[in-house]
């Protein structure tokens, strides 16, 4: 099972340093304008084919690239109704503090979990394989997170429940 | 603090210090709210320093709970098997209140232990109050006599608006409580809570506390009790209680415990919640220091270099 995690975040990272190649691209549209291409979709020259890396049903990671920008989404894995709305609860925290994290996106993408969007001006501010480093270890982080907040969770019913039940001894 | 206490701190906090400054003139007139819409009012006016006034109000019976003149069946006659001379009850009650009490500190007997000890009984006057019916049934078990309701599920108030069933038999007692969250996330968390009790009850360290079952539909003891009663969306939490569970100084505890079942979980489906807040702002501190590390070096120079640097050039100017 651990091997399996390996084998997906190493796909992952390496399709990200294949996609990004991101250079500073005007809007063709507009004059005086600079948008993330991936967030338009207008003009097909600009966009590339996205690649989506499944590692069962239930998680996959889908990276849309575009010639100025990059879009990242993720499904994360949520076996239980307990992890589902700890992993709600903890991805919807994240997405209110976007703004902090500079590079992560305010909603998700339909379907999907959490979105990163990345720019070129990102690229330029940080190392690309630094930035590469951060999003594998966020991923790792999310799982790592929501599994401790479940155990914490039955931990603490455990230790509520021997309390109470004490009491009565 | 992992259990709920009996005595109100509030109410102990004023009657200690009314008793420690009783020749001092201060007025006193305070309200508070606790746990379940329960409210104190307690007054003092300097005309009669010794008498305190305390209104409680009860939260809200549902239809279905026995109650009697405002109050749960029982009350009166466990206020004044309690408490003895110090307090009188005063008919009618305040306005807003259920039940008014007179508190004459002169009355307290003179042995400091004995003082605090009615002292603490007086601040768990809801403990007396709202457990009195409970109190009654699990007393007749302790004594294995069953009184006229024997078999048929008795609604008790615990919270506004809902209630649990106890229902006496000669050899036990079983209490249903049907659980209701507001929230979804409450709702989820609080199902996990309650299993974690099935199962705590089975490790052999607990075999002699009550046995515990949890289940989605309502229990078969509950086939004689109203409809409105039994819609829960956390389930229905069963807890078997015998004789050795009420006898003696063991009495007063399972009536408090059983009483605030649903405060303790609700308060501790709530404490876990804060606690994974915190937990997602540190994950989240981490996770934007991560990021900064990404920050290539120039970047990071170039934020340092505007702040100290005017300082130093200033400095070397003077010099």
């Amino acid at each position: 099972m651990a091997n399996n995690v390996r084998l997906y975040l190493t796909c992952i990272r390496n399709t990200l340093e294949a996609a990004m190649c991101l250079q500073n691209f005007p809007c063709q549209e507009v004059e005086r304008h600079n948008k993330p291409e991936v967030e338009l979709n207008t003009s097909p020259e600009l966009i590339m084919n996205p690649v989506l890396i499944c590692r069962n049903e239930a998680e996959k990671c889908l990276i849309e690239t575009s010639i100025n920008s990059i879009r990242i989404s993720m499904k994360v894995k949520q076996a239980d109704e307990l992890e589902n709305i700890l992993a709600k609860k903890f991805l919807r925290f994240l997405s209110m503090r976007a703004e902090s994290f500079q590079v992560l996106r305010r909603k998700p993408v339909q379907g999907y979990d959490i979105s990163f969007l990345i720019t070129n001006y990102h690229c330029e501010e940080m190392h690309k394989h630094k930035l590469i480093d951060f999003i594998v270890q966020f991923m790792e982080d999310i799982d790592k997170e929501i599994s401790e907040l479940k155990l914490s969770v039955n931990t603490r019913g455990r230790l509520v429940a021997t309390e109470f039940l004490k009491q009565f001894i | 603090m992992i259990l709920l206490q009996s005595p109100s701190r509030f109410l102990l906090q004023i009657l200690h210090d009314r008793l420690l400054s009783q020749d001092k003139g201060v007025d006193i007139d305070c309200q508070t709210v606790e746990f379940d819409d329960v409210r104190y009012h307690i007054q003092v006016s300097m005309r009669n320093p010794k008498v305190l006034v305390l209104s409680v109000a009860l939260p809200l019976p549902p239809e279905e709970a026995v109650s009697f003149d405002g109050l749960p069946f029982g009350a009166i006659e466990a206020i004044k098997a309690a408490y003895g001379p110090v307090v009188q009850i005063l008919d009618p009650p305040k306005d807003g209140f259920d039940l008014t009490l007179k508190i004459n500190l002169a009355k307290l007997p003179s042995d400091e232990e004995q003082k605090n000890a009615i002292l603490l009984q007086i601040a768990s006057i809801r403990e007396v109050v709202l457990g009195a019916p409970l109190k009654i049934l699990l007393k007749n078990l302790s004594m294995k006599t069953v009184g006229p309701e024997a078999g048929q599920p008795v609604a008790l108030v615990h919270r506004p608006n809902e209630s649990f069933f106890v229902v006496p038999q000669a050899d036990k007692v079983t209490v249903v409580y049907p659980m209701r969250f507001l929230d979804s996330i409450d709702i989820v968390l609080a199902t996990s809570f309650l299993q974690e009790f099935v199962e705590a009850r089975r490790t052999a360290a607990l075999s002699n506390a009550p046995a515990c079952m949890w289940s989605q539909s309502p229990p078969p003891e509950l086939k004689d009790a109203p409809e409105s009663a039994l819609t829960a969306n956390a389930g229905f939490v069963t807890f078997v209680v015998n004789p050795r569970h009420v006898e003696g100084k063991k009495l007063d505890r399972t009536v408090w415990n059983l009483l605030t079942f649903h405060a303790y979980v609700s308060y501790h489906v709530k404490c876990s919640e804060g606690f994974m807040h915190t937990r997602m702002r540190r994950r989240v501190d981490t996770l934007i220091q991560a990021l900064d590390r990404a920050k290539s070096d120039a970047e990071k120079l170039k934020k340092m270099v505007t702040g100290p640097s005017f300082k130093k050039l200033s400095m070397k100017d003077r010099a």
